[in-house]
């Protein structure tokens, strides 16, 4: 049963995104939930081209100069380590990041 | 037009056609003058109008963004409805004029414009510091009530006809002014023409009197020939003062018409005119049949024969033919002289125009021929071949 459950796991694991398993995954136990970092992109980025322009240029190279975090949510979760995903791997990522908290047809 | 209405001698067709086309150029320059002023008068108002506007529907924007703030912070926590006002109609667009949502009536919105009218809707675009729900422009729509528009087209039409009644008038009086010196000049040509056509009557009839008077018998033949020759001088002299006077004078004369003895009248003038064969050794030939007659004004018919004759005899060559023929329903003159070119044809008609200008003339003739048959309903046909004959023909 041990072993099922751990193959079970397995097999989600590997059919999980690659948004699912690096994003979400550490995401989840932070305070600062995923939907919140995606208004704050959008409330200085606007349009889908430049939001994810800037997710993406912050995720390769984070800095204190291009993140969307105040002062203060900086200083309290410091910068985060720059990603290990391939250039393709994280365009898919933020891709997917968009297409979940977008705006476009969510409102009535 | 007025300004040319006492003149004696009226201007010429082609100066009337100058100055129609003077009067039509100048309106068009004033209409469009006038529709440049309306044009930008319209445009003045309405940027007026708009930037009354464009305060009340700041407001309104503001009051929008506020509501989009609401619902971004708590997207998550209330439903996810747009914000609505009865007031204006509202749409927001991301940084690269992507529609995020819309309520607006209108479909296209130009989003680099401040504010704008567009189908009877005022557009009002205000950018977005920080963008609410991805928003970067958002739009407010109100219905334009179109008050501004009538009180502009109202202004237009009252004050747009005064300027155009103004204008219109400076017109006229500029044309007058324009025409002032030429009217002098017609006005003195007029007043010298007929003082000289007046003191002309008298010498001429005393010539011609008197040589009719002469016994020719008592003179010797050489003298006989100049006396003749006298006499052709004299009555050419009096066929131009008979023109100059139906010219100056044809519109104050009343027609008088009458039944006319058509073969009685051309034989009349062929005798009028045998003098003149005779110089030129032309010879006539007459077919002129009996009982034909025409009511008409008998002193016009015969200044339209006269004048036929004459054109034909002066434009014919040394010993050649006339050919007189009368019929039921028209007669004409044929010479054998120079004919008229075919493309001279139908200028032939117009005062002061002449086909041939190698013999004297005033090119007179012939506008008289044709006013004289418009006035008395007949019709002149001329036909021609160059350098062999000339064939006039007057129909009923």
């Amino acid at each position: 049963m041990r072993n099922l459950i751990f193959v079970l796991s397995v097999l989600l694991n590997l059919n999980a995104s690659v948004y699912q398993k690096n994003c979400v995954a550490c995401h989840k136990n932070s305070p600062v939930k995923m939907d919140k970092f995606f208004y704050l992109y959008l409330l200085k980025y606007s349009s889908a081209i430049e939001t994810k322009y800037a997710m993406k240029l912050y995720l390769q190279n984070p800095k204190k100069e291009n993140s969307v975090l105040s002062p203060e949510l900086l200083k309290r979760f410091k910068i985060k380590k720059k990603t290990t995903l391939s250039k393709k791997e994280l365009e898919k990522a933020i891709d997917e990041y968009w297409e979940i908290y977008k705006i476009f047809g969510k409102l009535k | 037009m007025s300004v040319l209405k006492n003149w004696d001698i009226n201007l010429r067709q082609s100066e009337k056609k100058t100055l129609r086309s003077f009067f039509l150029l100048y309106l068009f320059f004033t209409v469009v003058l006038l529709s440049f002023m309306a044009i930008y008068y319209y445009n003045t108002q309405k940027d007026l109008m708009l930037k009354d506007k464009r305060l009340e529907l700041s407001k309104y924007a503001n009051d929008e963004i506020k509501k989009l703030k609401y619902l971004q912070i708590n997207f998550d926590k209330v439903p996810r409805i747009y914000p609505r006002d009865k007031r204006f109609k509202s749409a927001i667009y991301d940084s690269v004029y992507t529609k995020i949502f819309s309520l607006l009536d209108v479909n296209k919105v130009d989003l680099n414009e401040d504010i704008y009218l567009q189908n009877n809707y005022i557009i009002y675009i205000k950018d977005l510091e920080s963008y609410y729900l991805g928003a970067k422009y958002v739009v407010i729509e109100v219905k334009d009530n179109g008050i501004w528009k009538k009180q502009v087209y109202n202004n237009l039409f009252s004050y747009g006809s005064i300027v155009l009644f103004a204008l219109l008038l400076m017109g006229y009086f500029l044309l007058y002014l324009l025409l002032k010196p030429m009217r002098e000049v017609i006005s003195l040509l007029d007043r010298f023409i007929k003082d000289t056509t007046h003191e002309l009557n008298t010498p001429i009839s005393t010539i011609l009197s008197n040589i009719e008077l002469s016994n020719k018998h008592e003179l010797d033949e050489k003298l006989q020939k100049r006396l003749d020759r006298i006499k052709i001088g004299a009555k050419t002299i009096s066929n131009l003062y008979q023109d100059l006077l139906f010219l100056t004078l044809s519109e104050k004369m009343e027609s008088r018409k009458e039944t006319v003895d058509l073969k009685a009248l051309l034989s009349e003038r062929i005798e009028y005119f045998s003098l003149f064969f005779d110089s030129k050794k032309i010879t006539l030939k007459q077919s002129l049949k009996d009982n034909v007659s025409l009511h008409v004004d008998k002193n016009r018919l015969t200044k339209l024969i006269d004048n036929l004759f004459s054109n034909a005899i002066k434009y014919n060559k040394i010993k050649g033919e006339i050919e007189v023929v009368l019929e039921d329903n028209y007669f004409c003159i044929k010479d054998s002289g120079r004919g008229i070119e075919k493309d001279k044809l139908e200028q032939i008609f117009k005062r002061y125009e002449r086909a041939d200008k190698s013999v004297g003339g005033f090119g007179i003739g012939l506008s008289i021929v044709s006013k004289i048959a418009h006035e008395e309903g007949l019709k002149v046909e001329i036909s021609s071949i160059f350098k062999k004959e000339t064939i006039v023909k007057v129909s009923w």
